[in-house]
């Protein structure tokens, strides 16, 4: 009889560690730098890996299923329509096409559901459906886009052919300011949360842009962060935090209190696993690391975290290259 | 009175950093000579770089993967402190020089990264403790063999070099330094210090860091004689009575004076050539004695001396690769803030015959005249004239703003002279200077004026001035600090 493994939990026991995608990969079953992960229109993953300019090949797109079979990747390194090098994110529209940010191009690029290049609009300015680095990008119900438009310090609502609908935001630590806006998510109220990376908060907003709520503060004690950037939202309400520098998701309730904190627990992929049965011998030099063995469980430099509608958590682990899935209890 | 000789200022950053803006040398004037090597003394005064918006947008540099990314990380740096901690950075590409150790085989971008790091934090420190801390480095071990120096199975190639290269050097005055028996005896002190993991493999989920291990069961206990002394020594007894040799004061006051002075034979030849300048290391090695081996006590001497300020000093060097890509980048004002393309320009170092992270041996780079084939020297030229006549970089605009807002009359002399002091009060020799005059005349007799500020005028004036900019990038001259 094989005896269960009991996964890890959380430290207030609202979460339980499931399971870890990943591989460092350039192509096929594998990541490269993963900064977003999304469930797509077909229930899969989508997962933007943002690489880097030595190995272009690597900047893509990668599909797979949440129990880690590969689908397929696509996406094309480059500066014409069509192609990016910066990705910071992606989403679904409600009509099911594809947007992608690319902060070194200043644009917005559309796919189809066959993955083709459909359009892309934007360029580098201040101006209404101008762009200085965008980075996080969500849909409101309504179907309006939404665009962290990072080094302008604003939130731009678009329509989903980039027409300009309204922003908000200036540069500044006041309410309704930012300093580097990263990540967003929009929960079922149609609220808009903020990561307000160097302001070390979140912000949250109506549709309309009015201030809400902000909550943390910059440090590494609990409900304190350290260039918070993923976000995202549960049915419940519960509010997740890619705390970046600090190596951790925070979980908060509604009114930004501390509810729970992962930390990661990451155990061999399947994709890792093919690949060290095919090749003990680095099996063998992985274990010699011992001072490490905790290091290569815990997140390092976590970037995006999505709640999909079954209560899992998944965080793209980005300098591990993998994405960390907890379900949550 | 304060030095303000701004020529010697241009000198002291050329040197001690990656070269000064005009901006900067009217700032250092205003304190002074000695004030301005006392702030580049103490880096750890000036602000750091923001860490949290490299890795925001340089995202793969955090655990860089490849040669190309470590190269490129480096660069940035050094790019990124040289108007801040510009010393910090030079120190750090002295000890690179000197501490060789390559990718080549180390194959673990971050481990020799955190080794670039060890220098940024020791290196101006106490020389014992930047080589105990060096002992200890994993990407030094691994690159020298010491994980696999164990009491049952001497590896002596650590303990070689580290008297060898790191420390005495063979001789000095003709003389041996240290016998093999030294050598044999110091390795046995080192055995038992390794690092936590050979592992290479990036897959699955990325490299983890590679860290110091010190394993007793593995270190020989049993008494060693080493450079006359006896006693069951490990690895920091060694490096204590490395520290106290004479030959330790010459070999380090030697490479002092090699990067930051003149150029001098290359080291191979040390044990049988007497220093260029006997008097300059004898007062470097005054000062490493009195000063308990303090590195930053023997370059306050150093800049502050009548052989480095002399005339005869200026311009005697050979610039390196990394001086001439970063000098430049600094004099532009540019990747002050990320943004793509650092990557193509910090292969510059590599196309001109210096791989950052990548020596060519443990011997470090052939320095001096020795940088320079035909190949090397036309990818330098191409580099810094194509960089300092893009009127679109911040620097280059700041610089030609400068001049044309300092005459009425552009004549060739004012321009000549202009461009030369803005550039870092660059000298060209004589013909050269002449050959350049005759060049601007001709440009400026293609028009009527160059006086009024039409719009053309301007245009004229910018096109001029920045030709001249990018023939004195393309001097010969401008190939020295």
């Amino acid at each position: 009889m094989t005896a269960e493994i009991e996964h890890p939990i959380s430290q207030q026991r609202f979460y339980r560690y499931h399971d870890v995608i990943g591989l460092l990969s350039a192509a096929g079953p594998g990541f490269s730098g993963p900064v977003s992960v999304i469930t797509g229109p077909d229930g899969n993953l989508w997962v933007a890996n943002r690489a880097n300019p030595n190995q272009p090949e690597a900047v893509r797109i990668t599909r797979c299923t949440k129990d880690g079979d590969f689908i397929e990747h696509f996406g094309e390194w480059g500066e014409e329509p069509g192609q990016f090098t910066w990705v910071t994110s992606i989403a679904f529209s409600p009509e099911g096409e594809l947007f992608l940010a690319d902060e070194n191009t200043h644009r917005i690029t559309v796919f189809d559901s066959n993955n083709d290049y459909v359009r892309c609009f934007g360029k580098h300015g201040n101006g209404p459906s101008e762009f200085d680095r965008p980075s996080g990008l969500a849909f409101a119900p309504d179907g309006s886009l939404y665009v962290v438009d990072t080094l302008n310090h604003r939130v731009q609502a678009l329509t989903s052919s980039g027409e300009f609908k309204s922003q908000w935001g200036s540069f500044g630590d006041g309410e309704g300011q930012f300093n580097m806006p990263w990540g967003i998510a929009i929960d079922s109220a149609d609220n808009v949360y903020i990561t307000d990376w160097r302001n070390d908060r979140v912000q949250k907003f109506d549709a309309s842009g009015k201030f809400l709520l902000a909550f943390g503060s910059s440090g590494d004690a609990e409900g304190q962060f350290n260039r918070p950037n993923g976000i995202a939202v549960d049915s419940e309400g519960d509010i997740y935090v890619c705390d970046w520098m600090n190596d951790r998701v925070q979980i908060f309730d509604q009114a930004g209190s501390l509810k729970d904190v992962l930390i990661g627990h990451s155990g061999m992929s399947k994709w890792g696993r093919t690949f060290l049965d095919a090749n003990p011998e680095i099996e063998r030099k992985l274990a010699l690391a011992v001072q490490n063995i905790e290091i290569k469980e815990r997140f390092y430099r976590p970037v995006s975290v999505h709640v999909d509608s079954a209560g899992k958590v998944f965080v793209a682990d980005c300098y591990r290259h993998r994405v960390q899935i907890y379900q949550k209890l | 009175m304060p030095e303000t000789d701004k020529p010697l200022l241009a000198h002291l950053f050329r040197r001690a950093g990656f070269g000064a803006t005009f901006q900067e040398l009217d700032r250092y004037s205003q304190i002074g000579y000695e004030a301005a090597v006392d702030e580049l003394l103490h880096p750890e005064q000036q602000p750091p770089i923001e860490e949290d918006v490299l890795e925001r947008y340089y995202i793969d540099w955090k655990e860089s993967r490849n040669i190309e990314g470590a190269l490129t990380e480096s660069v940035y740096r050094m790019n990124a402190y040289a108007g801040k901690r510009p010393l910090q950075e030079k120190v750090a590409l002295f000890w690179h020089q000197v501490f060789a150790t390559g990718l080549a085989k180390v194959l673990h971008e971050k481990t020799m990264l955190n080794q670039i790091d060890l220098f940024r934090q020791h290196g101006l420190g106490n020389f014992r403790d930047l080589l105990v801390n060096l002992a200890k480095d994993p990407a030094m071990i691994f690159w020298l063999d010491n994980n696999f120096n164990q009491k049952d199975a001497l590896n002596e190639n650590w303990g070689r070099e580290l008297l060898e290269l790191f420390s005495m050097g063979v001789g000095m005055d003709g003389q041996e330094n240290y016998s093999e028996e030294d050598v044999k005896n110091a390795a046995r002190a080192f055995t038992g210090w390794t690092i936590d993991d050979d592992n290479v493999a990036s897959i699955p989920f990325g490299k983890t860091p590679w860290l110091f291990r010190y394993v007793p069961e593995d270190h020989d206990e049993d008494e060693k004689t080493f450079m006359g002394h006896t006693g069951n020594f490990n690895g920091e007894d060694i490096i204590d009575i490395i520290v106290q040799q004479p030959a330790t004061a010459r070999f380090l006051s030697r490479h002092l004076y090699n990067f930051f002075v003149a150029d001098e034979p290359q080291v191979a030849a040390w044990q049988r050539t007497t220093p260029g300048n006997l008097d300059a290391i004898k007062i470097l090695e005054k000062e490493y004695f009195r000063s308990g081996y303090d590195l930053r006590s023997m370059l306050s001497v150093l800049f502050n001396s009548d052989f480095f300020k002399s005339d005869q000093a200026r311009f005697a060097k050979v610039k390196s690769p990394a001086e001439v890509v970063v000098g430049t980048l600094h004099l532009l004002g540019d990747f002050q803030f990320p943004k793509r393309g650092i990557f193509e320009v910090a292969l510059g170092c590599r196309y001109m015959g210096q791989d950052l992270l990548n020596p060519p041996s443990v011997e470090g780079w052939h320095t001096g005249e020795e940088w320079i084939d035909s190949g090397s020297l036309v990818e330098r030229v191409n580099f810094v004239a194509d960089q300092v006549s893009d009127i679109h970089q911040p620097g280059v605009r700041s610089m030609v703003d400068e001049l044309l807002g300092r005459a009425a009359e552009l004549d060739p002399v004012t321009i000549i002279d202009g461009c030369l002091e803005l550039l870092g009060h660059v000298r060209l020799h004589d013909k050269n200077k002449d050959h350049l005059a005759g060049e601007v005349r001709c440009m400026l007799e293609q028009r009527s004026s160059l006086t009024a500020g039409s719009p053309e005028d301007q245009q004229a004036a910018e096109r001029t001035v920045l030709h001249t900019m990018k023939m004195i990038g393309s001097s010969r001259e401008y190939q020295f600090a």
